[in-house]
């Protein structure tokens, strides 16, 4: 492999490390503060145990996700010097607001953390809220940048300078709605199952039943509004990356030939070197339907566009339909929790907890999937039809050892973060009460 | 708009030197303690700096954004040359970081603590050690541009930039920097017999310091480095230190009668003297490399870019300086008189 390769794996390596710490860090402040106002509404000590439990937990991801986020400032630069020579000043905006929102939620976790008993309730209660905002604001803000990668606005390419910038238009790109609402309900299903499923998981070995009931119902309220949402999003995303990214479109799907009332493949097995999909269930139409809302509309095949320009079809194809199974499992979870809350009996049944408990870790998976096909199927470019990727790249050699080291202390770093919510969750079986 | 973005950006320069500089101090404070005080450091440590740890280092993000948004050129020839040392200043960072809160979040307390402490304090030394010869290779006149990889070697370009004598020296000298102001700082968290130690620590630093920056300054002048004869010749520049120098004196006297909020307004000061007297003598050519002289205000973004980036950063530290200070306001950081704070402690 070449020094492009590793460059790449490392940066793929380390967003996909991130964007769980990252989304745990958007998405667990809202539980904890919910349970934090059920305590003061009701002063069950149970509440109190869940807040404190919970706001550790916040603690430990926002430190994880922070370090390993200022890498990423540092890395799209060490990595991509091109990139960000060129890029850089046009998306600069987001960037510059994400700092700002990070450093809001920085400061309100410093009140927070520190203000049990020193700051008047409500104020306390409040900054907890506000670190909840400030994560999905610049978990927006980060994902508008790279929404403009795949679909690049506000400035002009004139003899290879990125002249005539305009931050605002390249905010506002057409892409960023899609990606940001596609992204936050993501953020919030995969952490509101993982969450969901770790106190099913207790319930079922019957530890401090009444505790881990408020923590679940907190997480799957949450978790399962946002599988429920989740699939009509991804309708949008894939109505728009029709129209924005033809040939990333037709890499999803592992369309090959151009034609009206296209299929669409679920399963199947793709042979990128015969250009054909095997072992597939075909659903006449539906591919035309999903892209632009009508069975007859033609689709244009990954034949008919230049081969030099193709991704990796058959990674995004298995990478969508991952995501996309994920969430249809997701949904119908969601969907048996929200009848369970008439149907009480349901909660006694194990079957129940065992469900939960099982597709716990699904949601992040269906995250980096679809991250996959987000960023592998915009490939060979890195700024869509702007910029290759190879041309972006580092020129110091040695690309490997960067690699091999993140990997070696992002791996140990998993590891004691796993370890250390394994002992929390011992420990609050363990207390009293 | 140029002006403000040039304001924020040593704004954030000295913010993080001052604020990440005492938090990386505070670990080699640590460090450097007796075993029987290492517990109590800590504590300190942890009660002073918990509530703003996070914030101070985004300063470091500020800063990076700020420079590739706005000078991306010059951001491009940092980042791609100084490659190295700056993963290990990553690497440093996130140690200390995940140290940091897992050995104040870790439900149980037991051997591996151990652990956390030792990853903490070794990290707190190292990182600022790299980050200050970072600083020192930008001007060390070593950094070699080019786009000829078969002229040189990997070396050349990529390691000795950044390990040599003068970049060891200014970051050996960043490293005591930090030390002499998480020393100077913690002098006011402490019950008075305590305050000794810390006194004492300061003191120590304080010389450590004045030692290695003479060593930076001789090393530079007898190699005949262009940023050093410059700086020696630079009035200004030379005004500042020697200001920073006399500062030393109340310094000494405050730490002496153990007036913690007027040590930590002269330290401050002195830090900002230090580094207006390194920035003053070269501005606008920040980076010296082997061929030329960089200059920063060439080649940066254009106006459209810089406009918007000056009013984010107006907005954004309108809604986040207050808030910052409030934040240490209420956790007593910033005190507005000795009396507060003896109540504190009694
Ligand atoms: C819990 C996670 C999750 C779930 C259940 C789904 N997705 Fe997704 N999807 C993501 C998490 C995700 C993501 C990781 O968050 C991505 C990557 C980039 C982005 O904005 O969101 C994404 C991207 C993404 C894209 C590419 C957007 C682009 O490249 O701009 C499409 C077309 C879809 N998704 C479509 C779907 C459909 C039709 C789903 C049906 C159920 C679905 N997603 C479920
Ligand atoms: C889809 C991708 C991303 C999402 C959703 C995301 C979201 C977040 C969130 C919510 C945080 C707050 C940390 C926490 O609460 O745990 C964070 C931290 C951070 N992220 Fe990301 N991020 C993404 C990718 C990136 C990228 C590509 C960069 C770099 C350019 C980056 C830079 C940072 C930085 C610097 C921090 C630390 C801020 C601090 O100290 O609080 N992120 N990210
Ligand atoms: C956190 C979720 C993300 C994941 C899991 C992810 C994943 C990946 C992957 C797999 C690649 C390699 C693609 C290939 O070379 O085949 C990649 C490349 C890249 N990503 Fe992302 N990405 C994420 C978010 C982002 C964001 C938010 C940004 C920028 C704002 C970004 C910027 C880049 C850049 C600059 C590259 C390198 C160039 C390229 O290969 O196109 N990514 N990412």
């Amino acid at each position: 492999m070449e020094n492009l390769d590793f460059a790449r794996l490392q940066m793929a390596f380390t967003l996909g490390f991130h964007i769980i710490f990252a989304c745990i860090g958007m998405v667990m402040p809202f539980f904890m503060v919910v349970s934090h106002k059920k305590w003061l509404n009701t002063r069950k000590p149970h509440y109190l145990k869940l807040t404190k439990a919970w706001q550790r937990g916040v603690a430990i991801f926002f430190v994880t996700g922070a370090v390993s986020g200022t890498a990423l400032s540092f890395e799209l630069g060490m990595l991509w010097p091109e990139f960000m020579k060129h890029a850089g000043p046009v998306i600069g905006m987001p960037f510059s607001l994400e700092g700002a929102a990070f450093f809001v939620e920085a400061i309100a976790l410093g009140f927070y953390l520190y203000g049990w008993k020193k700051l008047p309730e409500t104020f306390h209660w409040i900054t907890g809220i506000i670190i909840g905002i400030s994560g999905v604001a610049s978990g927006i803000l980060v994902v508008s940048a790279n929404a403009w990668m795949n679909s690049p606005a506000g400035f002009e390419v004139i003899n290879g300078e990125f002249k005539n910038i305009d931050p605002v238009a390249a905010l506002l790109n057409d892409a960023w709605f899609t990606q940001a609402l596609h992204m936050t309900l993501a953020a919030f299903a995969a952490t509101g199952f993982a969450v969901a499923g770790i106190h099913a998981f207790q319930i079922l070995r019957n530890k401090k039943p009444e505790l881990h009931k408020a923590a679940f119902k907190i997480a799957i309220t949450f978790g399962g509004i946002g599988a429920l949402l989740q699939p009509i999003s991804g309708d949008l995303s894939a109505k728009d990356v029709a129209k924005r990214q033809p040939i990333k479109l037709a890499a999803m799907e592992a369309h090959y030939e151009t034609m009206e009332k296209a299929p669409l493949y679920i399963g199947g097995i793709v042979d990128a070197e015969k250009k054909e999909v095997t072992n597939k269930i075909e659903i006449p139409g539906a591919l035309s339907f999903l892209a632009f809302g009508d069975f007859d509309a033609e689709v244009k095949g990954l034949n008919d566009f230049p081969q030099d320009e193709l991704p990796p079809v058959p990674i995004v194809h298995y990478a969508f339909q991952i995501m996309v199974g994920i969430g249809s499992l997701l949904m119908l979870a969601a969907l048996i929790y929200f009848i369970s809350l008439k149907k009480k009996k349901w909660l006694e049944n194990r079957k129940f907890w065992w469900l939960f408990a099982l597709i716990s870790p699904l949601g992040f998976v269906a995250v980096e999937a679809g991250w996959v096909v987000t960023e592998v199927g915009r490939q060979p470019w890195i700024v869509y039809n702007i910029m290759k990727t190879k041309d972006a790249v580092t020129p110091m050699p040695g690309m490997e050892y960067s690699f091999y080291l993140y990997v070696s202390v992002y791996l140990i770093l998993a590891l004691t973060v796993a370890w250390l919510m394994n002992r929390q969750i011992k420990v609050l079986n363990r207390s009293i009460g | 708009m140029l002006y403000v973005v040039l304001f924020f950006t040593f704004f954030s320069l000295f913010l993080y030197v001052l604020l990440g500089g005492a938090d990386f101090g505070a670990g080699i404070v640590e460090l450097f303690s007796s075993r029987d005080n290492r517990k109590l450091t800590r504590d300190t440590i942890y009660k002073v700096m918990g509530p703003i740890w996070e914030a101070n280092h985004i300063w470091l993000i500020i800063l990076i954004v700020i420079l590739w948004i706005a000078f991306p050129a010059y951001f491009n020839v940092i980042i791609i040359y100084l490659h190295i040392p700056l993963t290990l200043v990553l690497l440093g960072i996130t140690m200390r970081g995940v140290a940091f809160i897992f050995r104040h979040y870790d439900a149980v307390i037991d051997a591996s603590q151990i652990w956390y402490n030792r990853m903490f304090r070794i990290s707190s030394l190292l990182t600022p050690i790299f980050l200050g010869m970072s600083f020192g290779a930008l001007v060390s006149g070593e950094i070699v541009i080019t786009n000829d990889y078969s002229q040189t070697t990997f070396a050349e370009i990529f390691i000795s930039p950044w390990l040599n004598i003068f970049s060891v020296l200014t970051g050996l000298f960043y490293a005591a920097l930090c030390a002499f102001l998480a020393s100077t700082l913690l002098i006011g968290e402490t019950s008075a017999e305590i305050r000794k130690i810390y006194s004492r620590k300061s003191a120590f630093f304080t010389i450590v310091l004045v030692l290695l920056g003479g060593a930076v300054l001789f090393y530079g002048y007898y190699t005949d480095m262009v940023f050093v004869k410059d700086f020696l010749q630079n009035t200004l520049s030379l005004l500042a230190i020697g200001i920073s120098a006399l500062l030393l004196i109340p310094l000494w006297t405050a730490i002496k009668k153990q007036r913690s909020v007027l040590t930590r307004i002269f330290a401050g000061a002195q830090i900002l003297l230090v580094i207006f007297a390194a920035v003053n003598t070269h501005f606008p050519n920040l980076i010296i490399t082997a061929g030329e002289e960089l200059n920063m205000l060439e080649d940066i973004a254009p106006y459209s870019v810089i406009k918007v980036l000056a009013i984010t950063l107006l907005a954004g530290g309108f809604v986040i300086l207050p808030g910052l200070f409030h934040l240490m306001r209420s956790f007593n950081m910033i005190k507005f008189s000795m009396k507060e704070n003896e109540e504190e402690v009694s």
